[in-house]
């Protein structure tokens, strides 16, 4: 062409500045404040490496990595292993066939999302142990020389898996319903039979999305501390806790989570790189949905064992075992204080339910409207606090707003005035803990029902002369409303079931369920847990039922 | 769908608002110190403890405002909080975790002639930082089919080769387990404990896991015959609501250690005032009231602890258990010797 | 009115480009009509002349104002261009009146506006409905009408058709033409059909792979194109080859590209054809009929095969073939 040398000219660093400096707007500042408030705690963390490990790690490399490592890795193998059996067969059979009670049982096999891990964790031990509930029917039936321990590393693995396996079993069914009708179809003309067409095309094809849903139940494993330290398996995070407060080294707790968030981040960068590799499956979803198959009549009941038995282990029996001690504990738990405290819980679960997916919002649309490309990138960074643990966040949340605060406080002693604490100690902190921790939460769901909007609408409105704000409010929410709306309820789940950073963060006079039940069972009151343990469970399952029926209707 | 959003929104506002408004009054609170209040940093989430507040402040009329968490945590917290915390007393579990409180300046000493005098020489700290409020022992629960107690003497006989596979215990995570160990490198010095250590990991029945109450089943089950346990969760089994508990704790026999020597491991709940306690004068009366005559009954009537008040008898199931005598170690050393213990139980595989 | 000059745009920092040095100008009350095939550039054009994406390199001026260059970007809504988008783009959950009514919004008789718009393509009394409710046609349409409300001084159909039936298809394209034309603004017609182009457009834009090859009215562009590419656009066209040159005798220079549209290629020349220069004997291989015509796949005596169309249904197994030297296309390259 008669200008070749402009394409050289086009990529030079005066160009590319001359670029930046046009495509920079407000958007991309605002999308880059969030990001880097969303990351002060990881960045806080960060920088704390640098100051060397304690005087302990050396001690902790020789006695209690290896452990570490070993457990963590049989965890997550272990788990995949269940949650992958549970959800995937769960979910096809779900959407697949047609069998006794199928309707029922596909909401109820989401409900142990709805009880948290550590919880399901004290009621299997309960059922299990001695003068247990197994054990007393057992001694009904002259058996009780049988006695199963499930208070070990193995026992663990299966109440983390049941109580996990529904975030594979949700991404896996929406997979099913949406995509699956045509290829379905295309394999039955070709006369491939039923157990062959699921192996050799549904199982490849569904991998992203159940990868998707495994990457989120392993982080959850990897995070968990209650279950795991009553069952006594020491892992990362458990060795967290005890660098941190038995050998009283902050930095060597930090060097902890360090590693472990590496190990997390190696599982996202597997679950991207695997999406990556099968980009085959068509993103526009198929109106017409999967036909169910009706089989005979022994099958069905076969079908519905098969399903049955995890919403059986993940809700039925642990909720039972809890119902059980709480008719044992009721005349002592339950108050007009306990009441209170319920709904302080709902109140602060909501409040940052809304909060979080307020930045997740922001965070999703700034950076579409930034027309800095590589700022869609930085954005992903604010989603990182999902993986780290909540102990973690928390300090990682109090270095910085403790200096705040004290600087606060010095500025306004000049004034005269005398405050306390503005962010530590208050709703505050919590709320800003909550939202870094759970934005991941909150962004999945909004980002990937905005994705399904096609670009061409939003630029049709801002074509039309209507500004992004305003397109946001009249075209874009409207139509990404189920997505916000489902992320206002995982996050509120996510936020009742929270524990280690709320411990730490929560304010006076300010009680969650969740550290209510936490307290009665550290102090091995675990029969007093059962009542706040259910409130829980029945405050979230509400949502967990409506969310299903979102998930339904799209 | 619409009216739902709305109503969730509405709500949450509300919510939000009220509890901005609380914030408001909390600070309010702070600014003014009008209203009289002592902020309690406690790790004792026991439910009589509430029943103690609230006595507290009907007879004083000085609010208690309390944060439950573990004493570790709260330790960072107060550390990371600095002059400008609002803690009051720090109340803990065990006297390890206050001497550590202590050595990171986070205590203050105190004159107060009440706990002088109520509280013994050696379960209170000697600069007056801290004072313990109440007792617990950590004994030895055997199986009354399997064990005779002439077979037991001391927690260092544990060791021997006749407990082989047969001794059950918790986590070394757990501070009583950390406090005994620092006890036994205070007694007996630091090679000792590490054999100790070692002596009892061989002997363990299985791997480390569950709570005390866990042990006691254990033993009961039949998984091993000792079981190393603290004495006020046997006295929550024997009132257990769970009728299968009592019945389990009834099977067992309690054997207090070392009777002949130096005397059984005790530990303390206790409490102590912040270095930089914004209601001094009101922490110290909240403290002097947890070794009065009624608090200390509570303390041993509703969560089976010994009380610290010599005048308050303990409550009838730990009395049936009948006197013994104590370890006077220093309470201090627990605390000193802590992370020396977290080591060797580390270097031993006591998990 | 509008004038593009030198415009580049890539997705990967240079590697590839999806648009390089394009530079055009468009007259006030022109139709335009944009050719390529997909992936050549077409798309991102318009997407940078609507501000939905921003150039690398160059500039575009309307009406004289720069509205995006390196040192200056006009943000989308300030530039008052209507884009009507291949898959409609309404937005679902407005009726649509109020679809019309969504770029209007600050005018005074907005109503009145929006229903003539509405009388103007023939749906005014689809107004309460949603776009669900309407056929593929008739959202078209609705776009139409709400791109054209807020008159804009430069309206782009990026591939508004491609969507619909062929039937459809013609219909709708001169309906929406003469809707157009009545309105008398300027367009910017971008489309991969020919036939489309040719119908509606004054002058037509030929891109291929980013670049503009051409840029012509529309007869100009049958009689003179400027590369083989744009000449097999509009029509077979056969390149004449050394092996063609030789079976038919015909020298020809050596520096340029030579070829022939299979159309111009005569069958059994009589002496009224004589001006058929060059002439060569072939067999027929295969005869398709297609309605009025028959196809003939034909072997020349150099072993070359080639197609060409006759109206003689009763063609003999060898013939002979020929063409005139007037209807030789001359390229450069």
């Amino acid at each position: 062409m008669k200008q070749a040398g402009s394409n050289r000219e086009t990529f030079s660093l005066k160009s590319r500045l001359k670029r930046f400096k046009r495509d920079s707007n407000r958007w991309s500042v605002f999308t880059l404040a969030i990001v880097i408030f969303l990351a002060l705690p990881i960045i806080f963390i960060g920088v704390e490496l640098f100051s060397g490990p304690g005087e302990t790690w050396s001690h902790i490399v020789k006695y209690l990595l290896p452990e570490y490592i070993w457990n963590s890795l049989y965890l997550v193998l272990f788990c995949s292993i269940l949650v992958l059996v549970l959800g995937v067969s769960s979910a096809w059979f779900v959407s697949r066939f047609n069998f006794p009670m199928r309707k029922q049982l596909e909401w109820l096999l989401i409900l142990p999302l709805a009880i948290p891990s550590y919880i399901v964790g004290y009621a299997y031990a309960g059922i299990f142990d001695y003068g247990g509930s197994l054990d007393l029917i057992f001694r009904q039936l002259n058996l009780d020389f049988i006695r199963i321990d499930i208070m070990n590393r193995a026992g663990l693995a299966f109440v983390l898996s049941i109580s996990l396996f529904p975030y594979v079993y949700v991404s896996a069914r929406a997979f099913f319903l949406n995509q699956a009708n045509n290829l379905l179809e295309a394999s039955k003309m070709l006369g491939v039979g039923e157990r062959k067409t699921f192996f050799k095309l549904m199982l490849p094809l569904a991998r992203p999305a159940i990868v998707a849903g495994l990457v989120l139940v392993l982080m959850e494993v990897l995070n968990d501390y209650g279950a795991a330290k009553y069952y006594g398996v020491n892992t990362f995070t458990t060795g967290i806790f005890r660098s941190w407060f038995s050998l009283e080294e902050p930095e060597t707790a930090v060097y902890l989570s360090a590693l472990l968030i590496i190990i997390i981040f190696a599982l996202i960068l597997f679950e991207k790189w695997q999406v990556r590799k099968i980009k085959f499956t068509s993103s526009k979803s198929n109106s017409t949905q999967i036909q169910r198959k009706t089989t005979t009549k022994s099958l069905k009941w076969l079908i519905f064992l098969v399903v049955f038995l995890p919403v059986l282990l993940g809700f039925i029996l642990p909720v039972l075992q809890l119902i059980y001690w709480a008719t044992l504990t009721a005349s002592t738990v339950f108050d007009v204080q306990f009441l209170l405290i319920s709904l302080q819980s709902f109140g602060i679960a909501i409040t940052s339910a809304i909060i979080t997916v307020f930045f997740a919002l922001l965070l999703i649309f700034f950076s579409k409207w930034s027309a800095l490309r590589f700022i869609k990138n930085v954005s992903r960074v604010g989603v990182l606090g999902y993986a780290i643990p909540g102990a973690v966040i928390a300090i990682g949340i109090m270095i910085p707003t403790l200096a705040l605060d004290k600087w606060l406080i010095n500025v306004l002693a000049n004034f005269g005035i005398d405050s306390g604490f503005i962010i530590n100690g208050t709703l505050i902190a919590l709320f800003y803990a909550y939202a870094v921790r759970f934005l991941a939460v909150a962004y999945n769901p909004i980002d990937s029902t905005a994705l399904k909007v096609d670009n061409s609408i939003p630029d049709s409105s801002k074509v039309l002369g209507v500004g992004n704000l305003k397109t946001f409010f009249k075209i874009e929410f409207p139509l990404i409303k189920t997505g916000v709306f489902s992320a206002v309820i995982l996050v509120f789940i996510d936020v009742m079931k929270e524990l280690p950073l709320t411990l730490i963060l929560k304010p006076y006079h300010i009680d969650t369920l969740a550290v209510k039940a936490y307290e009665y069972a550290s102090d091995e009151m675990v029969m007093e847990a059962a009542i706040p343990s259910l409130f829980i469970i029945f405050t979230a399952m509400i949502p967990v039922i409506f969310l299903n029926k979102l998930l339904i209707k799209k | 769908m619409k009216k739902i959003l709305i109503a969730v929104v509405t709500f949450s506002l509300l919510t939000a608002c009220g509890s901005n408004n609380e914030e408001k009054d909390n600070s309010n609170v702070q600014e003014t110190q009008k209203e009289q209040v002592v902020n309690v940093y406690t790790h004792r989430h026991y439910e009589p403890d509430q029943d103690i507040f609230k006595m507290f402040e009907e007879q004083t009329g000085i609010k208690v405002k309390v944060i439950n968490a573990s004493a570790d945590e709260l330790i960072q917290k107060m550390k990371m909080e600095g002059k400008q915390s609002p803690a009051d007393v720090l109340i803990t579990v065990d006297a390890g975790r206050l001497s550590r409180a202590k050595d990171q300046g986070l205590l203050q000493s105190i004159q107060s002639e009440i706990l002088e005098k109520t509280v013994p020489s050696h379960l209170q700290d000697v600069d007056n930082q801290w004072f313990g409020l109440t007792k617990r022992a950590r004994i030895i629960a055997y199986s009354l089919d399997r064990v005779k107690p002439e077979e037991l003497s001391t927690y260092e006989e544990l060791v021997s080769n006749k407990w082989k596979g047969k001794i059950l215990v918790r986590s070394s995570s757990n501070i009583y387990n950390q406090s005994l160990m620092a006890s036994i490198i205070a007694n007996d010095g630091e090679e000792i404990a590490k054999k100790w250590a070692k002596g009892i990991v061989a002997n363990m029945a299985r791997s480390p896991k569950g709570s005390d109450r866990d042990q006691v089943k254990a033993v009961v089950a039949g998984e091993g015959d000792l079981a190393i346990v603290n004495s006020y969760y046997i006295g929550k089994m024997l009132n257990s609501p769970d009728a299968e508990e009592v019945a389990t704790a009834k099977k067992i026999g309690l054997f207090f250690p070392n009777q002949e020597g130096r005397g059984t491991h005790i530990n303390v709940s206790g409490a102590g005032v912040a270095k930089y306690a914004p209601n001094k004068e009101n922490a110290i009366r909240f403290i002097e009231f947890l070794v009065s005559q009624d608090a200390q009954q509570i303390f041993t009537d509703a969560n089976y602890e010994y009380p610290i008040l010599e005048s308050v008898a303990p409550t009838n199931d730990i009395k049936a258990w009948g006197d013994f005598k104590e370890d006077t170690l220093g309470l201090n050393k627990l605390g000193e010797n802590n992370k020396k213990a977290v080591l060797i139980f580390d270097e031993a595989g006591w998990k | 009115m509008l004038a593009i000059h030198s415009l580049s745009k890539s997705f990967d920092k240079g590697k590839n480009y999806a648009l390089e040095n394009v530079t055009f100008d468009l007259k006030e009350g022109d139709v335009c009509a944009i050719v390529g095939e997909s992936g050549s550039g077409k798309t991102t054009l318009v997407r940078l002349i609507a501000g939905l994406e921003r150039p690398d390199h160059g500039s575009i001026a309307l009406d004289g104002n720069i509205i995006a260059s390196l040192d200056k970007f006009v943000q989308p809504e300030k530039r008052k261009i209507g884009l009507v988008f291949q898959e409609y783009a309404l937005f679902p959950h407005l009726t649509i009146l109020e679809n019309v009514l969504y770029g209007i919004s600050k005018l005074k008789n907005k109503k009145i506006r929006a229903q003539e718009m509405l009388d103007l393509v023939g749906l005014s009394e689809m107004g309460k409905r949603y776009p669900h409710q309407l056929s593929g046609g008739q959202q078209q349409r609705v776009a139409l009408a709400r791109a054209l409300a807020p008159e804009p001084t430069l309206l782009i159909l990026d591939e508004p058709f491609s969507n619909l039936d062929a039937m459809l298809r013609m219909q709708l394209r001169n309906e929406i033409f003469d809707i157009i034309k009545k309105t008398g603004v300027t367009v910017l017609f971008v489309t991969h059909d020919t036939q489309d182009a040719l119908s509606v457009a004054d002058e037509i834009l030929i891109l291929q792979n980013g670049k503009v090859v051409q840029k012509d009215a529309a007869a100009n562009l049958y009689v003179k194109p400027n590369t083989l590419y744009v000449a097999s656009l509009f029509g077979n066209t056969i390149q004449i080859n050394k092996n063609l040159q030789t079976a038919f005798r015909c020298p020809l220079k050596e520096d340029c590209c030579h070829a022939i549209r299979n159309e111009k290629i005569k069958v059994n020349p009589t002496a009224v054809d004589s001006d058929c220069e060059y002439i060569t004997n072939a067999t027929v291989i295969k005869k398709i009929v297609l309605g009025d015509s028959i196809q003939l796949l034909l072997k020349l005596e150099t072993g070359e095969q080639l197609t060409v169309m006759t109206q003689d249904k009763n063609v003999a197994d060898t013939i002979t073939i020929g063409f005139n030297s007037k209807d030789i296309l001359e390229f450069n390259d």
